[in-house]
């Protein structure tokens, strides 16, 4: 059985081979890899504004957020960490998606829901063409994010 | 933007036969490990055993045709298995139906390090599955299912 761990997650890939006539007219073009790591960091950085806005909302629901939160935050970090941050430059940290966060609790827990769902779906997507380490990642984060999912069922029967 | 993710080796992807293979040990592992499990549990809960028990019944023989289908001989169960701790009550016996959907979740991960995008995403999907029962039987989620500590 392959032995795969956040610790031990072997490294990956280099950017996208060099190509045209003066590779140092300026930097490489990024590779599907990176690309795809820095729109799973984007998605993560968007979640976690999302639950921290809902538990600062409804504070009855917090502690069961909070949980859900911190495994989004391990999220986060174990993907900016398979990137490298040359110097003076940094990963975005944007939060590009910045929902309302709606009138009751109910309606807020089921779109953290919704946002769940979404997010397993988009790193579905990805991990069909990413390299095979990256990829588990992926499917690791995504089967949380459905857990994530049934927690978030369970919490909107009784929000509290 | 001149990030690169980090880069020291590009290790081979996993075969596909090797990887169902292993995700079909874990299974049987499972269907045994949760007649342990059962006999020990009452209620409400011996019915979940018993409903994943039949899904992992279920997923077990999907992975024997997969791998049939790949031209290969589906790995057979083993008379006993050696359970990782003593289970003799009812608390030990949710802690064994954890181990075992944690294992399962491990193997199905093994399957999504194969190149083939179809059977990636099979992998990644029967990892969920699991995950969620893992996370039934815990009484709480983790954040990377499948992975080691």
């Amino acid at each position: 059985m392959l032995a795969a761990s956040t610790t031990t997650l072997p490294l990956f890939l280099a950017l996208s081979a060099c190509a045209g006539p003066n590779p140092l007219a300026g930097p490489p073009p990024l590779s599907s890899d990176v690309r795809g790591l820095l729109d799973a960091v984007t998605d993560e950085q968007n979640l976690i504004w999302v639950y921290k806005r809902t538990m600062a909302s409804y504070s009855a629901v917090a502690p069961a957020l909070g949980a859900l939160l911190a495994e989004h935050q391990a999220h986060l970090a174990q993907l900016r960490a398979m990137i490298v941050e040359p110097p003076g430059k940094t990963i975005p940290g944007t939060v590009t998606r910045k929902p309302a966060v709606p009138g009751t609790a109910a309606a807020a827990v089921a779109q953290l829901r919704a946002a769940e769902q979404s997010a397993t779906t988009a790193q579905l997507r990805r991990l069909a063409r990413a390299a095979a380490p990256l990829a588990q990642l992926y499917a690791s984060i995504a089967a949380s994010e459905a857990t994530h999912v049934s927690a978030l069922t369970a919490l909107a029967r009784s929000p509290g | 933007m001149t990030a690169a993710p980090t880069s020291t080796a590009t290790p081979q992807p996993m075969q596909p036969v090797p990887a169902l293979q292993a995700a079909l040990a874990a299974e049987h592992t499972a269907v045994y490990g949760y007649g342990v499990a059962g006999a020990l549990l009452t209620g409400g809960e011996q019915a979940a055993a018993l409903a994943d028990w039949r899904t992992h019944e279920q997923a077990r023989d999907t992975l024997e045709a997969m791998i049939v289908k790949l031209g290969a001989t589906p790995v057979a169960a083993s008379p006993a298995y050696a359970l990782p701790f003593t289970v003799n009550d009812a608390r030990s016996a949710r802690r064994l139906a954890a181990a075992l959907e944690d294992g399962v979740t491990q193997a199905y991960l093994g399957v999504v390090a194969v190149s083939d995008p179809t059977l990636r995403t099979f992998g990644a999907l029967a990892m969920q599955p699991p995950a969620n029962r893992a996370a039934e039987w815990r009484g709480s989620t983790v954040a990377f299912p499948g992975m080691g500590a």
